[in-house]
């Protein structure tokens, strides 16, 4: 398994001249704005993203029926997957904190410029793209990744079509039916917690739906 | 034995491998051949699990499958093997992280006497100093089984003639054994102990290579001496714009027979006449 997991983190060595371009970037519009909440969590937010690019390079290298013949249960290759991501998670956010810490003592810009909230900005980013995975993984397990964001803006479609039904002809939207603005008030109030325990939930669920999924696929 | 397949079957929309019993004894090379799409790959595939077939047993090393087991096994695919972006260095390091018995130093002798540069990614390489790399890296793991699809496509003959050499090493042990699927059959007739075709997702025959090559004649007859030809003893035929290709069973040779033996009978005629030939109705 810890060898899946290097061959995912060995992709990553034909993009790093891509990454630096992309700090480079942020930090450059961050200098002109006179705010570095993008120069801390572009680059790694990339680096999380990309972890849905190993799927990518796999089926574009058509990898998968080797990788099949390894000696490995079909449970320890999705697991190697998202162990990878669960990895890249922690490792993009203390790129994160470095590049916070680099331009706090380099740069020095102003409290407007650079403040600890927005690490906590950076958390949420960074759990936003985790969920995004989550929801991603068993759909590519089940469909390939090629096919799944057709299939993935199917299911969005679908769900935002129900609900534009639901809002027009049953009033499910009305603040009686549901109180959006405690809602919303909520998440704001317990923004960090709140998106920590959907994506551990969202996770964990994907983890299983994958192996499910993964399970019965041929190749 | 080292691989035992009994009433394989996996279908498809349009194709189904029925029935395929194939067995895979120790210090042998058996070689897998069959026309495009008649199921080689299907069944290798169902053999380690790549696809799950519909039923039938698949033993190795006499145990149920496992997938541990493919620890004692290595496998080349026609088209699937590691990111082409990788270089030797990563291969190395992905392969002794995963497998127990890995040898670095073996990897890299076979990678220095095939004279492929170390720090060069795959897809820059040719087709055949890849097909390299894949061997190299499946016998670097010291395996029991080679599970080999087309390893010697895209090798020039010098080449192929070392790795086929490499393969008669490997069984010498009398322990180890190969499965050995290829178009290119005057390399079986060469190196393998027994034949297994399938057509058409079916077992023609699984038999030792002399046994075929015994048991079958091809006869050449021109248009006229086929029509006087004794049709009962056609297994299949095929009509060229001169004249018609025959295939017999051996135990049907006539002395009068002799006369249409062109050339000594090749895996590949029979194969070809399997496939394109036709029964007489007669």
């Amino acid at each position: 398994m810890r060898g899946l997991i290097i061959k995912d983190f060995l992709y990553l060595k034909n993009t790093w001249k891509n990454l630096v371009i992309i700090f480079i970037g942020s930090l450059l519009i961050s200098i002109a704005l006179g705010n570095f909440l993008l120069a801390i969590c572009a680059l790694p937010l990339t680096l999380l993203a990309s972890t849905i690019n190993t799927f990518q390079t796999d089926e574009f290298f058509n990898t998968e029926s080797y990788t099949l013949s390894l000696p490995l249960s079909r449970i320890k290759i999705v697991t190697a997957r998202f162990l990878y991501t669960i990895l890249m998670l922690f490792i993009s956010f203390f790129i994160g904190l470095v590049l916070y810490y680099l331009i706090r003592f380099t740069i020095r810009p102003g409290r407007n410029g650079l403040n600890t909230d927005m690490l906590k900005y950076l958390i949420m980013l960074e759990s936003a793209s985790l969920l995004v995975d989550s929801i991603f993984y068993p759909i590519i397990y089940k469909v390939g990744c090629e096919k799944s964001r057709l299939v993935l803006l199917s299911i969005v479609m679908l769900l935002l079509g129900i609900g534009s039904i639901l809002s027009v002809y049953v009033n499910v939207f009305d603040n009686d039916f549901i109180d959006f603005v405690s809602i919303i008030n909520f998440i704001q109030n317990n923004g960090v917690m709140v998106l920590g325990i959907i994506v551990t939930i969202t996770t964990i669920i994907s983890y299983f739906l994958s192996i499910l999924f993964y399970r019965h696929r041929d190749f | 034995m080292n691989i035992e397949v009994n009433k394989l079957n996996k279908s498809f929309d349009e194709f189904t491998l029925s029935d395929i019993s194939i067995k895979l004894p120790k210090g042998k090379i058996v070689g897998l051949i069959g026309e495009n799409g008649a199921g080689k790959t299907t069944l290798i595939k169902c053999i380690l699990n790549v696809m799950h077939k519909d039923s039938g047993e698949v033993k190795l090393f006499g145990h149920p499958y496992d997938d541990a087991l493919k620890e004692n096994i290595g496998v080349v695919f026609d088209d699937s093997f590691l990111n082409e972006t990788f270089t030797i260095m990563d291969i190395n390091l992905i392969m002794k992280n995963i497998y127990k018995k890995w040898d670095s130093r073996l990897f890299f002798k076979y990678i220095k006497s095939f004279k492929i540069p170390k720090n060069k990614e795959i897809k820059k390489l040719s087709t055949g100093m890849k097909k390299k790399i894949e061997i190299a890296s499946c016998i670097s793991r010291h395996p029991r089984i080679l599970i080999l699809d087309e390893p010697t496509s895209g090798l020039d003959p010098v080449m192929r003639s070392e790795v086929l050499d490499m393969f008669q090493d490997f069984v010498s042990n009398n322990e180890n054994s190969i499965l050995l699927s290829t178009h290119i059959t005057s390399d079986l007739e060469h190196i393998a102990d027994d034949v297994i075709f399938i057509s058409n997702g079916k077992l023609i025959f699984d038999k030792p290579l002399k046994e075929v090559k015994d048991s079958y004649v091809v006869l050449e007859l021109t248009k006229d001496e086929f029509k006087k030809f004794n049709k009962k003893d056609i297994i299949r035929y095929k009509e060229n714009r001169l004249d018609y290709q025959v295939l017999i069973n051996k135990k049907n040779m006539k002395s009068d027979y002799k006369k249409y033996i062109k050339d000594l009978t090749r895996l590949d005629d029979i194969m070809l006449l399997y496939i394109r030939g036709q029964i007489c109705e007669d």
